[in-house]
């Protein structure tokens, strides 16, 4: 059983009732569990039925890893839910891939597509009127995928981003004559180029097979990205590895750059927008940038490493590993959230940082309140259940299988729910043991169905089972854990 | 390089003689203790210098003939923070308005610097000893010129345009931009590293103001196609017609004046030239 990556709250009301739906996301598996009691594991078990209906879609070598021994189910990285709440869309981390799920009234998921990209998505998000996912990757790029994939797609050809390929598998043509003047290394690929299309073997990556519009750019691994209308105006705001927030117009016009959001110093990985329209972000730095981002201006900065410095320095179990200096103490912020109501009309947002079992409730007032809140575990991810008009919810998805504030080292007292739960009132968060209590079969004992692969011990298992566990677990913890990894380490390459 | 501590020592000894020797501050550096391979990698992390911001780019030290001195001076005391930010952006009596992307050892640059005596040139390269080399080079130049004070409008700077163009130039402060003889990357796994890609012609379309143009050259038919096919693509811009470009008065010296271009020159290769203007920006698809 491992930690719940990501999760999300589905809230809906049907036939006048109004009812939410939480969907986790635990390794390779997905869980759900329904205002009304309801249960449900999607373990990719109607993956094989999907393939068998679509087999002309799917590329020879797909087929041949699923029906392998071996087989490994990808991770889940990412989790979105439509504006009607009709579907689930994930992404899974290992084979870069994009599935769309439709919730069933059972309460079933049943996949409905799944598009594996060229580049691992790093971020998801849905445009208002669900039409289209925007698809942020590991290159850089924001593709435009529709949510539901059209009939048509099968033969779909022209690439609106490779629109030379065809061409290029036609017929070689080298670049370059013997005239062209450049370095030698050129020269040799030229060269070799030359060489093997005269074999005949002149390699062409095969194009993605489904519909998918390339919108936008940065030269930079992409972290997140927001879709948000503002008076009857699209944007669509990007942000990446390298500092940059960057604010784009939403499609058909994704091409043009409104502006960017400059102060951050280190990585951004997260964006957030208040209920009243403020984007606060954050990564790497010890703060959060709060911006007026139409106009990108900077309006504030507020400090978070400080809280989380502060409440370390209280764990008597936690306050030795920090450093006497702590000037140089660095955070990773890994998510924000907006809470779903502004209470007294203060904006106000959830924040989480990478490996720290807390999460800290900064209210935007001036000056900006910063308060944290401990949990039992490092915190993963936060939804919301707005229960009433005045109490707003909040699932905590807490790391039960590594340490306190560490993200390698396993903890003995593994136990422990999966998930916290936590209500506001008069702006104060405590803990909400009924939720928890209603919560019980999703914390500590969903998925039912399980091959405990990742949990069986490696004497148990052949070796292969044993290497492709450990990648498993690593692609897992690269999941929980990604963030810090965004910052760029001094010194790698200067003169090459 | 490992292997030619020679080398090295010679350089470093010819590039401190520079800064020490006073007689040598007119005469121009010497390509040969600045060449450095031809590639670099636009994706990984060097050790880049640059301003979080256009407002916090310091170009005084670039432009010193165009700093407003006393300005500076009255300010120093009792100023706050705040203030001293908006004192470096305006702290010049102009702005860049023509960039030389990846401007090797600046032959366009010193081409372009008298043409345009008003406007600041500032060429940007992304090898360190080449980037030295061009920044000796004005250095040197400023100093033969002292009389004319020709070259105080062209520098040079160490950046990675591909990544970092927001971080030195406002929105739409540019007239000129010229993407002269890029590395080609023929691999096409590599494609995404080329100056011009669809997405990146976006940020270009950002720094440059309506009107303003993008000027490529290359000797490389598929990376020149490539560059049309890029840019005619990308809604923000529209290529000029053949005889347009003829009569702009920059083509001639981009096609004379870069070292690339006298290397074709000297192996009768062929340069393939072409201009694309930024087109203003259309209203919002819902406010036709």
């Amino acid at each position: 059983m491992v930690p719940y990556q990501c999760i999300q709250v589905c809230e809906r009301s049907t036939n006048g009732s109004h009812e939410w739906i939480l969907v986790g996301a635990s390794g390779s598996k997905l869980v759900i569990q329904s205002s009304n009691g309801a249960t449900r594991t999607w373990a990719g078990e109607d993956k094989y039925m999907n393939l068998k209906e679509n087999e002309t879609e799917e590329p020879p070598e797909k087929k041949v890893k699923l029906s392998s021994p071996n087989e490994y189910s990808p991770t889940f990285s990412c989790l979105a839910i439509s504006n009607d709440k009709q579907y689930v869309v994930a992404v899974t981390a290992e084979d870069k891939c994009v599935r769309v799920f439709q919730i069933n009234s059972d309460y079933h998921l049943h996949e409905i597509s799944q598009r594996c990209m060229a580049r691992r998505p790093c971020a998801i998000a849905l445009t208002s009127d669900d039409s289209t996912i925007l698809c942020a990757d590991k290159f850089g790029d924001v593709y435009a995928l529709p949510l539901i994939s059209p009939a048509e797609d099968v033969h779909h050809e022209s690439l609106a981003d490779e629109p030379n390929e065809a061409a290029t598998q036609k017929q070689f043509v080298p670049a370059a004559s013997l005239l062209t003047v450049h370095s030698g290394r050129n020269r040799k690929v030229l060269e070799e180029q030359i060489k093997l299309a005269s074999k005949g073997r002149m390699k062409t990556k095969e194009p993605l097979q489904f519909k998918h519009e390339l919108l936008l750019g940065h030269v930079s691994m992409l972290t997140d990205v927001v879709y948000t209308t503002v008076s009857g105006r699209n944007y669509i705001l990007t942000s990446d590895r390298d500092e940059h927030i960057r604010v784009s117009r939403g499609p058909p016009q994704a091409h043009i750059i409104e502006c960017f959001c400059q102060g951050h110093e280190e990585f951004v990985s997260k964006l957030c927008l208040t209920t009243s329209g403020f984007l606060i972000s954050g990564g790497g730095d010890p703060y959060l940038c709060v911006w007026d981002w139409l106009k990108g201006r900077l309006l504030e900065k507020i400090c978070i490493r400080t809280a989380v410095i502060t409440f370390l320095g209280e764990q008597p179990e936690l306050a030795s590993t920090l450093p006497h200096n702590t000037e140089g103490f660095k955070i990773a912020i890994s998510g924000i959230w907006s809470t779903p109501r502004n209470y007294n009309e203060v904006n106000e947002v959830l924040v989480v940082c990478e490996g720290v079992p807390a999460f800290f409730y900064v209210r935007l007032e001036s000056p900006a309140v910063v308060e944290t809140v401990p949990l039992n575990g490092n915190a993963l991810d936060i939804a919301f259940i707005s229960a009433s008009e005045s109490i707003c919810t909040a699932v905590v998805a807490v790391d039960h299988m590594h340490k306190p504030w560490f993200t390698t080292e396993r903890r003995a007292d593994e136990g422990r729910g999966r998930l916290q739960c936590f209500e506001c009132r008069d702006g104060r968060w405590g803990q909400d043991r009924k939720l928890e209590s209603e919560l019980e079969w999703f914390s500590r004992r969903a998925p039912d169905t399980d091959g405990e692969r990742r949990d069986a011990g490696p004497a148990l298992l052949a070796d292969d089972s044993v290497r492709a566990r450990q990648k498993d677990e690593k692609a897992f913890r690269d999941v929980l854990y990604g963030v810090e990894k965004l910052r760029k380490r001094s010194g790698a390459d200067e003169q090459d | 390089m490992p292997g030619e501590p020679a080398k090295r020592q010679k350089r470093e000894q010819y590039k401190k003689s520079l800064t020490t020797d006073e007689s040598k501050h007119a005469s121009l550096p010497q390509k040969k203790f600045y060449r450095q391979r031809a590639h670099a990698n636009p994706f990984s992390d060097h050790l880049l210098t640059y301003p979080i911001s256009p407002e916090q780019m310091d170009w005084s030290t670039h432009y010193p003939a165009y700093t407003i001195r006393n300005d500076k001076e009255e300010n120093v005391t009792g100023d706050s923070h705040d203030q001293v930010e908006t004192r470096s952006a305006n702290g010049m009596k102009k702005k860049v308005e023509i960039a030389d992307i990846g401007c090797g050892f600046g032959g366009l640059l010193f081409a372009l610097a008298p043409m345009f005596p008003e406007t600041l040139i500032l060429g940007i390269e992304i090898r360190t000893s080449v980037t030295e080399y061009v920044q000796e080079k004005v250095r040197a130049l400023r100093t033969q010129n002292k009389d004319t004070g020709g070259f105080q409008n062209a520098s040079c700077i160490r950046a990675n345009s591909m990544k970092f163009l927001p971080n030195f130039f406002f929105k739409a402060q540019l007239g000129k931009i010229f993407l002269c003889f890029p590395d080609p990357h023929f691999k096409q796994r590599k494609h995404k590293a080329r100056i011009v890609s669809y997405t990146l012609n976006s940020e270009y379309a950002y720094v440059l103001r309506p009107g303003g143009i993008v000027y490529t050259i290359t000797d490389v038919e598929d990376l020149h196609n490539w560059m049309v096919e890029h840019f005619e693509r990308h809604p923000s811009f529209e290529r000029l017609g053949e005889e347009e470009q003829e009569n702009e008065e920059c083509v001639a010296v981009m096609r004379s004046e870069t070292e690339e271009g006298k290397k074709v020159e000297r192996n009768k290769g062929q340069k393939f030239v072409a201009l694309f203007r930024r087109l203003d920006d259309p209203p919002w698809p819902s406010e036709h």
